[in-house]
């Protein structure tokens, strides 16, 4: 990677981050009434990281199987409410544990 | 000044969950960072001029399809942070009169998600020093994860990072998947931006054709387009619900 490109991109987009906070903190006082705008705006996150799940987390991991296993088991336990900490070790725990353990008995 | 001292270890201590909740995000992205071989210093430095876990991931997401386009890297960038926009602007009408422009322009870069909305449920106007009490803890925790996350992945055997894959994803379905329980309209952005972001890929002119990163652009404008028009969001409804829910609870 190109250490001069990186940091160059560190600054230009903490410019853009900062700007983009501090401006309507500093200078607004008014309020978004545009109902779609408002909408947009409230879908983005989701969006965005769906967009980043889908699909490369099918090749995160040695195999497919147990991409999909750790991917059922974190969407298993954000339907029960587990918090963050509990989905991630889980997930990450049922990818290691096929894939040491069970996969082996396959081949 | 002693109310002010009471706000500023009031805010303090409301951070420290924050701070605790972002390590684990904080590692994972750290984890994904030095499995591409980020400079170890810059990737410090990058995180602490940033402080956003999703924008740094999407940022390893464009290094690591080869994207050297910068615009690609601004755009995709600032549709993320766009939403802080917005927090900014409500969070402005929730702050103290005698809240200064100096403190303001100080706070602007820790106002994340969580701070936000930790924020916004305290009562009446905050003053500067809450502020400034809650904005610590959290970056602390958002750096310690960093660090640890890289220096740790270092001395790790090729199958626990193998595993370690699926860490950030995980804690993106874990940012994702709780809130689809109380809207069918995040579940409906879900599976909308789940089924565009596939199809993309499964064009070969978009893969061969676009700068790499445009099909995560595409995708995101795409699926709060759809989503605006067609379920659009009313935000009293919303503070209504959140209200009635936490009275259940």
């Amino acid at each position: 990677m190109d250490s001069k490109f990186l940091l160059i991109l560190s600054f230009v987009l903490f410019g853009i981050s900062y700007l983009m906070r501090m401006i309507p903190l500093v200078f607004c006082k008014g309020k978004i009434k545009n109902k779609f705008l408002n909408s947009f705006l409230y879908y983005i996150p989701f969006a965005v990281m769906t967009s980043i799940i889908i699909p490369e987390v099918f090749s995160s991991t040695s195999s497919l199987a147990s991409a999909i296993s750790g991917v059922v088991v974190a969407v298993v336990l954000g339907l029960l409410g587990q918090n963050m900490l509990v989905i991630a070790l889980a997930s990450t725990a049922v990818v290691f544990v096929i894939e040491n353990f069970i996969l082996h008995l396959f081949n | 000044m002693s109310e002010s001292k009471e706000l500023f270890q009031k805010g303090l201590r409301d951070g420290v969950a924050i701070g605790v909740s972002y390590i684990p995000a904080a590692m994972a992205i750290s984890i994904a960072a030095s499995k591409q071989n980020f400079p170890f210093g810059i990737w410090e430095l990058m995180s602490a001029l940033l402080y956003t876990t999703s924008g740094q991931a999407a940022i390893l997401n464009l290094l690591s399809n080869g994207t050297t386009v910068i615009f690609i890297y601004i755009l995709t960038f600032s549709i993320m942070t766009f939403r802080h926009v917005l927090f900014s602007l409500s969070l402005s009408q929730k702050l103290d009169s005698n809240v200064g422009i100096f403190s303001r322009m100080l706070f602007a870069p820790f106002n994340s998600d969580e701070i936000y909305s930790i924020v916004m449920q305290q009562p009446g106007k905050i003053k500067s020093s809450y502020l400034l009490g809650i904005s610590i803890f959290p970056y602390l925790g958002q750096m310690l994860g960093i660090s640890a996350g890289f220096l740790f992945t270092q001395s790790l055997p090729e199958s626990l990072k193998s595993a370690m894959g699926i860490t950030l994803y995980a804690v993106f379905l874990a940012l994702v998947v709780p809130p689809m329980r109380k809207s069918m309209h995040v579940v409906a952005a879900v599976v909308l931006a789940g089924a565009i972001s596939w199809i993309l890929e499964c064009i070969p002119a978009v893969k061969s054709g676009l700068p790499a990163g445009s099909p995560m652009i595409i995708c995101t404008l795409l699926t709060c387009a759809l989503g605006a028009i067609f379920m659009p969001v009313n935000s009293e409804d919303e503070k209504l619900e959140e209200e009635i829910e936490k009275n259940n609870i």
